[in-house]
């Protein structure tokens, strides 16, 4: 691992099953990061899960969404002066294989963010159809408005460095932290990059992207990328 | 010129309704704030259910057929002002909720680290 501090970010929410493992997962593929847990208002002693592998928890005593809990991460990571946020999810589809990977260009100073994407290059996920077509919208969304490709709007597996972490401050929406967010950060002159990286199925615990949300999710991020386009950087 | 039954039943209504209003920033169940919306409406509409020559003079002005139509309209004009204004301060109030959670996260385990660090001379989850 290269010099610079690296904080790896768990958003979790009633993931006791699978955080743990994912937890020793990391410790054991890769060396010289620490760890945090961000606690969303969980009701399933996610907290205690965490704390049990002697990972410092941040607890939402309730529930904001997945991309508050990834803010306040990111705000613990800028007062104790990490200088990249690694955000990793907690149900272990994420492969801490590829956290060097991942972290290289942003500690290297090539980008600002780096995009885990199972999509840059041929993987062997597969999503289910609904799925891969929003994901193909998001995806031509982020295109149209950025002229950039960005195949994986959606991946809950990124870095940031400080520049990136402190417009986090500003851009980060409470529900999902996906295209509209990536725009916002392209607006402020950020460089985001996609890396290629392997995903598997998820343990246990449910996604963030459950059937409620799925008509919900269309509208709510078409509007907010329209809108986070629009907005002038400060 | 004529005070219609569904006129007074209206203007008597707003009436009562600006009293429960005043009643509840009374008892500090209602802010001022928020009162003042609900006093200023239900006051012109009962005034307009109360005065038949400003009310015809406001329903010809218009354009408005029906005396009545003008009070309901008045109604629902101001339930839709109001419930945006609702919506607006709901989600101010939700942005306001999550720095407030964030905050008293970061706060509590501040806390817990300084507990275990005087406990055992040794700061938890300190970036080394």
């Amino acid at each position: 691992m290269s010099a610079g501090r690296i904080l790896v970010i768990i958003p979790a929410r009633d993931e006791s099953a699978s955080l743990p493992r994912t937890l020793r997962e990391i410790r054991a593929r890769a060396s010289g990061l620490d760890l945090l847990v961000v606690d969303d208002g969980s009701r399933d002693g996610t907290s205690d899960a965490a704390r049990a592998e002697r990972v410092p928890v941040l607890r939402h005593v309730v529930n904001l969404g997945v991309g508050a809990a990834l803010q306040t991460g990111i705000r613990y990571a800028l007062e104790r002066g990490y200088d990249v946020a690694v955000q990793l999810d907690a149900d272990g589809q994420h492969d801490p294989a590829f956290l060097d990977a991942l972290t290289a260009p942003v500690l290297a100073g090539e980008c600002d963010v780096a995009i885990g994407s199972r999509y840059v290059t041929r993987t062997a996920y597969r999503a289910p159809l609904s799925r891969r077509l929003g994901m193909l919208l998001f995806s031509g969304v982020v295109r149209l408005l950025l002229g950039q490709r960005i195949s994986d709007t959606t991946s809950g597996f990124r870095a940031y460095n400080r520049a990136a972490m402190a417009a986090c401050q500003q851009d980060l929406p409470r529900d999902f932290p996906d295209a509209p967010f990536l725009i916002a950060l392209a607006r402020r002159g950020l460089r985001l990059r996609e890396v290629a990286v392997e995903m598997r199925e998820r343990t246990a615990g449910e996604s963030f992207y459950t059937v409620g949300k799925a008509l919900y999710y269309p509208y709510k991020n078409l509007l907010a990328s329209l809108m986070a386009w629009l907005k002038r950087p400060a | 010129m004529h005070l219609t039954k569904i006129q007074l039943i209206t203007a008597a209504g707003a009436l009562g309704l600006v009293l429960v209003v005043l009643d509840l920033v009374r008892r500090r169940r209602l802010s001022e704030e928020y009162s003042l919306l609900w006093v200023i409406s239900t006051l012109v509409v009962a005034v307009l259910g109360f005065s038949p020559s400003i009310l015809t003079a406001v329903t010809r002005a218009l354009g408005i057929r029906y005396e009545s139509s003008l009070v309901f309209f008045a109604g629902v004009a101001f339930g839709v002002v109001m419930l945006l204004y609702v919506s607006v301060r709901m989600s101010r109030l939700a942005q306001d909720t999550q720095a407030v959670v964030r905050e008293l996260a970061l706060l509590r385990l501040a806390l817990e680290e300084q507990q275990d660090g005087s406990r055992r001379g040794v700061p938890r989850g300190e970036p080394a």
